[in-house]
């Protein structure tokens, strides 16, 4: 089916789109890796700073409760009468985050403190074996603060020794205790699923992990450390008290899980060092990217729309615009072709007038010259032969008389023939009896009547009014049609006239049985100069202008005239004449 | 076409015996002895013979008188198929021929004799009451020898069927 040279083709065809394809699709894997690598640097520089931000403001709140603490510590009065009872309540207040403040004289007794239910007074911590951070704290002079110890109350929570001073002389040490859960609730807001945070000391052990799944005191390395492969460096790290960015492997039997990405920035409290971790899935990153190609796409999926629309709505418009156009194109187009068919009508139509002028004046010039030429060659003669004899000399004379005749005739026929035609023919109405116009035509044709042998039967009603009409052109009329009666027929024929008295008009017939004629014939009968056969082939004599001027005199006067005829069967004329 | 046969049997005849009575003829030819003599009258006729063809009685008629004044032997023919009739069995000398005429018109009896060659040595002189040129190229190049229009000079005319049977003579 496929020849080689269009199978060369399609397999050409077939390389140039894959290629195309895997071009397009490695540039948007290539754009889209480092789409990826922009984004989730971003992320993380976004994610560091909230993290630092976060562990910045615990330390300085922690920083600032301790620094109250020192202020009282450090004041030059000395230990004041009440212990420090009120100084403490105060500290207590503004602070408000501790759990209890108290005062340990430099015996190591509680003797005062605040909230008084939390305060144990009296309690000696040598008598109990708990002078450890006691004495450290007398003997360094420096502030101490525990790691979260468990409280007498069940819960856990860091104590906070400040060592007391009065002129360079230790005079005991306060005590202050924020649990673990106040710190929490005012640093742990609800974060969304994805996100999560532990806090590590500075041997990598957990002090908050938001699963709260964990043994106090392990090593957070220890907890997640098998399963999570890059861990193990962001927690050296985070141990070194740095801060920066890092990512591991979420391990489940040694397949990926899924990438978190941590951010991580150290709190350094005293002599406590821990480094807050904020971690998020990269999965989160890809969310990110895809919402933002989601948006894109929205963007691009609206903009194509847009444009699909405007441009199919601009498309129609064009199209329908061209459609009309075309329309009125095709119009116009049948419109000449209309008007171009009409000029070649009109055109053929002029020439077929052309052609009838010339074949009249040709027939009229014929028809005047003939009757000429017998009068020129009978006077001629009569002009040479001086000496003829009567009877010849009579036969030429009667020939000329009759020829001027006819001619005078054919005159009259072609003066009535332009008078119809151009309308100026005049009728003298007058009342007329038809029965005695007839007589009066039959007179006129008599003699070629009885020299054909021909009978003639007329048929008028008896009651029949006198009408008004012109006299002479009715006479014309019939003289006209008996004229041509009696041509047509062979000798011994029988030619009828039948009146019929019609409403307001006669309706008149001239039948003869001679020898008629064809459909075609009966077509051209009353034009001008048309006889049976062609002009130049003519049986019969006569102008040819007969049935033209009658047809002109009936419908002058607001008749109509019509003819049936048959071949061999003979021709009757029919026509109506005003009363 | 009748008369020519028997005009070809009576000259046989004559010569077989010479002193044959018209009666004789007559009787040996079973045809009557006025038709007999007429053939004879016309053999006998040592005038030339002019076939005039008109449909117009009365040109005719007056070119007749007028032609035998002058000593021709004159024969007509109304119409076309007569004409041809005519001419094959009167053989005439020269035609006088008009154009428009019933039947088969003057140019088709033109054409018709010309091709023929038995008649087509009779001169034919074509009578019009056209002038045109057209119809006289048509004439003439159906071998019409001459073109006279209607109305002629009488004179003319004569003058023209002298000339042409006087060249058909030296021919």
């Amino acid at each position: 089916m496929w020849d080689r040279k269009s199978k060369w083709n399609l397999v050409l065809f077939a390389a140039v789109v894959l290629l195309l394809i895997s071009s397009i699709v490695f540039l948007w894997m290539k754009t889209n890796t480092e789409v990826r690598s922009v984004v989730e640097e971003q992320y993380q520089n976004q994610q560091l700073l909230l993290t630092r931000q976060v562990s910045s403001s615990i330390e300085r709140t922690l920083n600032e409760r301790v620094l109250l603490l020192e202020v009282i510590a450090n004041k030059d009065t000395g230990v004041p009468p009440d212990n420090f009872r009120s100084d403490l309540k105060s500290v207590y207040d503004v602070a408000g985050m501790f759990y209890v403040v108290e005062y340990v004289n430099e015996d190591g007794t509680i003797v005062s403190g605040y909230p008084e239910d939390n305060v144990p007074l009296g309690f000696n911590l040598y008598e109990n074996k708990q002078s450890r951070a006691f004495e450290r704290v007398k003997n360094t002079g420096q502030v101490y603060i525990t790691d979260p110890l468990r409280l007498m109350e069940g819960n856990y929570g860091s104590f906070i020794w400040v060592p007391v001073h009065e002129d360079d002389e230790f005079r005991g040490a306060f005590i202050a205790i924020i649990r673990e859960e106040d710190l929490k609730s005012r640093y742990v807001v609800a974060s969304n699923s994805s996100n999560y945070a532990y806090l590590l000391d500075d041997r990598g052990r957990v002090l908050y992990d938001e699963s709260e799944n964990y043994e106090r005191g392990t090593s957070y390395a220890e907890i997640l450390g098998s399963d999570s492969s890059g861990l193990l460096d962001i927690i050296s790290k985070q141990v070194n008290g740095t801060e920066g960015n890092g990512k591991y492997l979420v391990l489940n039997n040694g397949t990926v899980v899924e990438e978190r990405l941590v951010s991580y920035s150290p709190i350094n409290w005293y002599n406590q060092k821990w480094s807050l971790a904020l971690t998020s899935p990269s999965s989160e990153v890809d969310r990110l990217i895809v919402s933002v190609y989601l948006k894109l796409f929205i963007v691009v999926a609206v903009s194509v729309l847009f444009i699909v629309f405007v441009s199919s709505f601009i498309v129609i418009i064009l199209f329908n615009w061209s459609k009309s156009l075309e329309q009125e194109v095709d119009e116009k187009t049948q419109e000449l072709k209309d008007s171009n068919e009409s000029l070649r009508a009109a055109n053929k139509k002029l020439k077929e007038l052309d052609r009838l002028k010339t074949e009249f004046l040709s027939i009229v010039s014929h028809e005047l010259k003939t009757p000429l030429t017998a009068m020129k060659t009978s006077g001629e003669f009569l002009l040479e032969t001086e000496e003829c004899d009567r009877s010849l000399r009579k036969k030429m004379l009667d020939i000329i008389i009759r020829n001027i005749d006819r001619q005078s005739r054919m005159v009259d026929d072609l003066l009535d023939i332009s008078r119809i035609e151009s309308d100026r023919m005049k009728f003298n109405k007058e009342p007329v009896d038809i029965e005695e116009t007839i007589k009066v035509s039959l007179e006129v044709v008599d003699t070629i009547i009885r020299n054909k042998d021909m009978k003639v039967a007329v048929s008028v009603p008896d009651d029949l009014e006198i009408i008004t009409t012109d006299k002479d052109k009715l006479v014309q009329v019939f003289v006209n049609l008996l004229n041509n009666a009696v041509k047509f027929s062979n000798k011994g024929g029988t030619i009828k006239i039948n009146v019929e008295d019609e409403t307001d008009s006669l309706r008149i017939s001239v039948s003869d049985n001679g020898i008629g004629m064809g459909p075609e014939e009966v077509e051209k009968i009353f034009d001008k100069f048309y006889q049976i056969d062609s002009t130049s082939t003519r049986r019969v004599g006569g102008s040819g202008l007969g049935l033209s001027i009658v047809k002109g005199i009936i419908e002058g006067q607001g008749g109509t005239i019509t003819v049936r005829s048959e071949p061999g069967k003979g021709s009757t004329f029919v026509f109506t004449l005003m009363k | 076409m009748q008369a020519e046969n028997i005009s070809g049997k009576i000259l046989s005849l004559m010569e077989e015996n010479p002193d044959i009575t018209i009666k004789e003829i007559s009787e040996s030819l079973s045809v009557s002895e006025d038709l007999i003599e007429e053939t004879l009258r016309k053999m006998s006729d040592a005038r030339q013979k002019i076939l005039i063809v008109d449909d117009e009685m009365d040109a005719l008629l007056a070119l007749k008188v007028a032609l035998e004044a002058e000593g021709y032997n004159i024969v007509e023919a109304k119409d076309g198929y007569e004409a041809i009739d005519t001419a094959h069995s009167e053989n005439p000398d020269v035609i006088l021929l008009d154009l428009m005429i019933p039947g088969i018109d003057g140019f088709e009896v033109c054409r018709q004799l010309k091709s023929d060659p038995v008649y087509s040595h009779i001169p034919v002189i074509m009578l019009t009451a056209r002038g045109e040129i057209d119809d006289k190229v048509e004439g003439i190049e159906l071998g019409a020898d001459d073109y006279v229009t209607k109305p002629f000079n009488l004179k003319e005319l004569k003058a023209r069927i002298k000339m042409i049977l006087r060249r058909n003579q030296d021919a």
